[in-house]
């Protein structure tokens, strides 16, 4: 592992270490960048891979004409080759208490860190400028929002993400705000969340947070960056495992609302249904603004997760999208 | 407080079981800390109020009836000082309780008797372990146990003698039964250990006033009053004393009857009260009267009643026309007899009538007896002896019948006929008195009335004629013997010291005759002798009743004399119509057949004499009393309660003392009343908070 690395190893995982080192990060479109990158770039540059042929204009440098397919059509063609630039990444990162849900690696914000640590170290060890921005306890962390591909970089997601406690609400759209003056051009925004409960107060009825959230997202990608919704949520919220007649006390983890009681086998199918509707709302409003939503189960294979989330980045559907 | 069966109280404990029951027995919630609490549906009504007490109020209600019950079980009971006192270490001990009339007061609805029962069993419930306890009481007939180591068996004893109609109109003071307790615990008792008496009933002088601070053996005499101290005793009325007398001043057969009321333990100062006596002959009342009573103050009644001719002896009750409420009632009515005659009658046959009284048997017998009558109930009359042999003659013994007494004042000697008729009579119960003088003759005494005499005479001598003797020519009286029944009542000298007889008659001594000396002369030589026999007494003086022999006549105690040979031979200190016995007293009746006693509830008791008389002992049932006998005249006599019992007030005796040994038996009051309204107050809570609860839930 190469020095720069070192920073993250607290919030990455050794065998996903393993895997970034044979890795890249790849997208499925061409990027714009300030600078040359390991990306595909949307414009013609001065890369090696050859793209096509344009007529000469007058002020083209002549060291670009080809002068092999000048002679094929007898006219002043310039030889056009592919550009790479870099690509900017930018983390909103979810530290509500609901994140703390779930124990050791299988807690929610521990399966996040390590997805987001193991995609900035990706991104980094490609030259890509990386930032971070985290709402927790109703206020935002926004000292890394500016994207920087800085060797310093990794050490302060390591700093902000790695002892920090999840607590309270993200307040996402004063997330939003700090966080969308300072993209790059076409940025790629990662937003990470269990997006369950944006307003950590909500019914599940009245879903205008949701709206309100993916609506400023729909804004973002329609500016023309990437939006990427990495869902992180624990096996017991999607299958409620609870099924005797055990009588089951759930005090909040947002802090917000008062404790409920019941039997666990009269609270589940309402609840597996009131989920289930929510995460169909929130498929249906990302697919109708374009964004790109990548759940995880913080009971699965990390590394796989990881690879899925690399696949979803290169344009592979996911599985069971299919239809 | 205290509590009789204190262990029950851990029983409290379970009242923590119903509250531990449901903090246990509640489901005890998977505590999660969630996130997607958004999709939860709201808290379980049924689930949260499972777990939740329902109705606090009404838990507590129930809780606190549940500990009631408990609390109960245990039998709280304050402890107070019973006013006992009681020897603190294992002892021998003997309970003398107070039978006596007085004990019959009713205090807040039971007698004094019934109290002293309920110390008495306080007390056994008390004794520390190890004790003895035996029971005596002052009631002859009531129940005796000697000292055991079981209580209950005392204890049973009281049960048993306070179902019989106890106490009785007996006069038994406390003290006459401490010997026998002090004996019941010499005989029974350790000697190693404290031996005490515990002395229970009234403060009256007869009842714990009574006693000493130790007994004999040197028990310890601890007296426990009946009741408290403190606890006031009821005022009462009693007829303390009921006499008679003729009254011929209104009638010949007119009598007066004086009662004497007295209003006892009331509080001083306070205002003199009304009652209602009335006089009873028979069944029928026959008068009334309307007395003021101030408070322990005597206040005399007086009724005047004449009796009808064709009745003698009628049966008189004094009684409380309105003794309501009296909380003693045994003394609320008296009895005697009255009687048209009631005198008795001496005959004096002079055999030498003489014009000089200092030569007159008779003047001197008139004198001695009129001095002693002043309530006329001795009747004096001379009879010569030719009238007597006359009346003899014509009617036989019968014609001796009305006489009670004969005295023989120096006569020759009766005549053949009338010797026998008197002998007869004599065995019959009338009484002889021979008084010797010049002539008499020894020998025809001897011949005719020889059977009853005391001792059969010698003859005549003049005193220092014996020979060689020359002092002084008289003889003296010597002190009497005053426990004869001639002195009854007389203390002390009986004034006959200065005696000078010149002359006695000499008597043949005889053993056998049984005859008792009541007064010697100096010399030995007896002066007066007295013989039973059969129903009746003869006493004989062996010297003059005149001056002719001697200056008995003329000495200070020649009318006791002659009056208590004559009470003697008349009988008339145990019968006559007069006769009145306090309850419990013996009556002894002369008689030569059965006798058939008749109580005031109409029982007939019939009793064999012996030795010439009967003993008759159920004397408790105060009222008018009849004997029978074959051949003899009906007798009467009436018994009368002590009113020294009717004394309820206390008097303050010497506490006794065991100190360093005693302790004080603590009185355990159950305590139920309150926590029967406590229990009650509870239910109703608990109602009104249940229906509370079903309104709510409904």
């Amino acid at each position: 592992m190469s020095e720069r690395a070192l920073p993250l190893a607290s919030l990455v995982p050794a065998q996903l270490r393993e895997l970034l080192r044979a890795r890249s990060l790849v997208l499925h479109r061409p990027v714009f960048g300030r600078r040359l990158g390991r990306h595909r770039s949307a414009r013609a540059g001065v890369g090696l891979d050859f793209r096509d042929h344009r007529a000469y204009v007058p002020g083209d440098d002549p060291r670009r004409l080809d002068w092999r397919a000048i002679a094929r059509r007898e006219r002043l063609v310039l030889r056009q080759t592919e550009a790479e630039d870099e690509l900017s990444i930018v983390f909103a990162t979810d530290l509500g208490g609901a994140m703390g849900y779930g124990k050791a690696e299988a807690q929610k914000l521990s399966y996040a860190r390590s997805l987001v640590g193991g995609l900035a170290w990706l991104a980094s060890g490609q030259g890509d400028p990386v930032a971070l921005v985290t709402g927790r306890q109703g206020a935002v962390a926004d000292a890394l929002a500016r994207p920087s591909s800085s060797p310093e970089r990794l050490a302060g997601f390591a700093e902000v993400l790695g002892d920090v406690e999840p607590a309270g609400t993200c307040p996402w759209l004063q997330l939003l705000e700090a966080m969308t003056p300072r993209l790059a051009r076409r940025s790629v925004v990662i937003v990470v969340s269990d997006f369950l409960d944006p307003s950590g107060d909500g019914q599940p009825e009245d879903d205008e947070a949701d709206r309100a959230l993916i609506g400023a997202l729909g804004s973002i990608r329609a500016r023309g960056h990437d939006v990427v919704l990495l869902q992180v949520l624990h096996r017991d919220e999607l299958e409620f495992p609870w099924t005797d007649r055990t009588t089951l006390r759930f005090t909040d983890l947002f802090g917000l609302r008062k404790p409920k009681e019941g039997a666990a086998a009269s609270i589940r199918e309402g609840y597996l249904e009131a989920v289930r509707s929510h995460q169909h709302r929130l498929a249906e409003r990302c697919d109708r603004e374009g964004l790109v939503l990548h759940t995880v189960r913080t009971d699965g294979d990390i590394v796989e997760a990881f690879l899925g989330l690399l696949a979803r980045f290169e344009g592979v559907a996911p599985e069971g999208d299919a239809a | 407080m205290s509590f009789l069966a204190p262990a029950l109280l851990l029983g409290l404990l379970g009242l923590a079981a119903p509250v531990i029951a449901h903090l246990l027995g509640r489901e005890r919630p998977l505590e999660i800390r969630f996130g997607a609490m958004r999709f939860l549906p709201t808290a379980e009504p049924s689930v949260t109020r499972r777990r939740s007490l329902r109705d606090l109020p009404l838990l507590i209600v129930r809780l606190l009836l549940l500990g009631l019950l408990i609390f109960a079980l245990a039998r709280p009971a304050t402890e107070h000082d019973g006013g006992l006192t009681m020897v603190a270490e294992p002892h021998d001990a003997v309970l003398l309780v107070d039978g006596s009339r007085s004990m019959g007061l009713r205090v807040e609805g039971k007698t004094l008797l019934e109290h002293a029962a309920d110390q008495a069993k306080t007390l056994l419930s008390s004794l520390p372990a190890g004790s003895r306890v035996g029971l005596v009481t002052t009631d002859p007939d009531g129940p005796r146990v000697d000292p055991t180591a079981d209580p209950s068996r005392v204890a049973e004893a009281l049960d048993r003698w306070l179902e019989r109609d106890v106490p009785r109109a007996g006069a038994w003071p406390l003290a006459s039964s401490l010997p026998a307790a002090a004996r019941m615990l010499r005989e029974n008792g350790s000697s190693d250990r404290k031996r005490v008496v515990y002395a229970l009933g009234d403060r009256t002088e007869a009842g714990l006033a009574s006693l000493p601070t130790s007994a004999e053996g040197g028990a310890i005499v601890l007296p426990i009053p009946a009741i408290d101290d403190d606890v006031p005793l009821p005022e009462h009325i009693a007829i303390i004393d009921l006499q008679w007398e003729p009254a011929p001043d209104l009638d010949p057969r007119a009598a007066r009857v004086d009662a004497m009321l007295q209003r006892f333990g009331a509080a001083e100062g306070t205002e003199a009260r009304s009652a209602t006596v009335g006089l009873f002959i028979g069944e029928a009342e026959v008068a009334r009267a309307a007395v003021m009573l101030p408070p322990d103050e005597a206040v005399p009644v007086q009724f005047t009643h004449t009796l009808l001719e064709d009745a003698d002896i009628l049966p008189a009750t004094v009684a409380l026309l309105d003794p309501d409420n009296d909380p003693l009632p045994s003394d609320d009515r008296r009895h005697l007899w009255l009687a048209a005659e009631d005198a008795t009658e001496i005959a004096v046959v002079n055999g030498d009538p003489s014009e000089l009284r200092a030569h007159d048997e008779v003047f001197f017998l008139t004198t001695a007896v009129g001095a002693h009558n002043e309530d006329r109930t001795v009747r004096v009359r001379s009879v010569a002896p030719d009238q007597l042999a006359e009346r003899v003659r014509k009617q036989g013994a019968a014609g001796l019948a009305d006489i009670d007494v004969l005295v023989f004042a120096n006569v020759r000697a009766p005549d053949p006929a009338v010797a026998g008729a008197v002998i007869e009579r004599v065995r019959d119960g009338m009484g002889v008195f021979i008084s010797v003088g010049d002539r008499v003759e020894a020998s025809a005494y001897n011949r005719t009335l020889g059977p009853v005499l005391p001792l059969m005479m010698r003859g005549p001598v003049q005193v220092g004629t014996a020979p060689g003797r020359t002092e002084a020519r008289v003889e003296g009286i010597a002190p009497a013997d005053l426990g004869h029944p001639v002195f009854s009542g007389l203390d002390g000298d009986v004034g006959l010291s200065g005696t000078v007889a010149r002359r006695v008659m000499l008597l043949e001594p005889d053993p056998r005759r049984g005859a008792s000396i009541a007064l010697s002369f100096t010399s030995g030589a007896p002066a007066l002798l007295t013989r039973s026999v059969d129903a009746g007494r003869v006493a004989l003086l062996t010297t003059s009743i005149d001056r002719d022999w001697a200056d008995l006549p003329l000495r200070p105690g020649f009318v006791s004399l002659v009056s208590g040979v004559l009470s003697y031979l008349g009988d008339t200190q145990s019968g006559g119509v007069g006769a009145r016995l306090t309850a419990g007293a013996v009556r002894r009746e002369r008689a030569r057949a059965p006798v058939v006693f008749v109580t005031p509830q109409g029982t007939e008791v019939s009793l064999a004499p012996t030795q010439g008389a009967v003993t008759f002992e159920d004397t408790f049932a105060p009222g008018h009393y009849t004997v029978r006998s074959e051949g003899a005249q009906q007798a009467v006599f009436s018994v009368e309660v002590d009113p020294a019992e009717s004394k309820t007030r206390r008097v303050e005796s010497e506490a006794a003392s065991a100190e360093g040994i005693e302790g004080r038996v603590a009185v355990n009051v159950p305590q139920w009343r309150w926590l029967v309204w406590l229990a009650l107050a509870l239910l109703g809570i608990e109602a009104v908070l249940r229906w509370r609860s079903r309104t709510a839930v409904s």
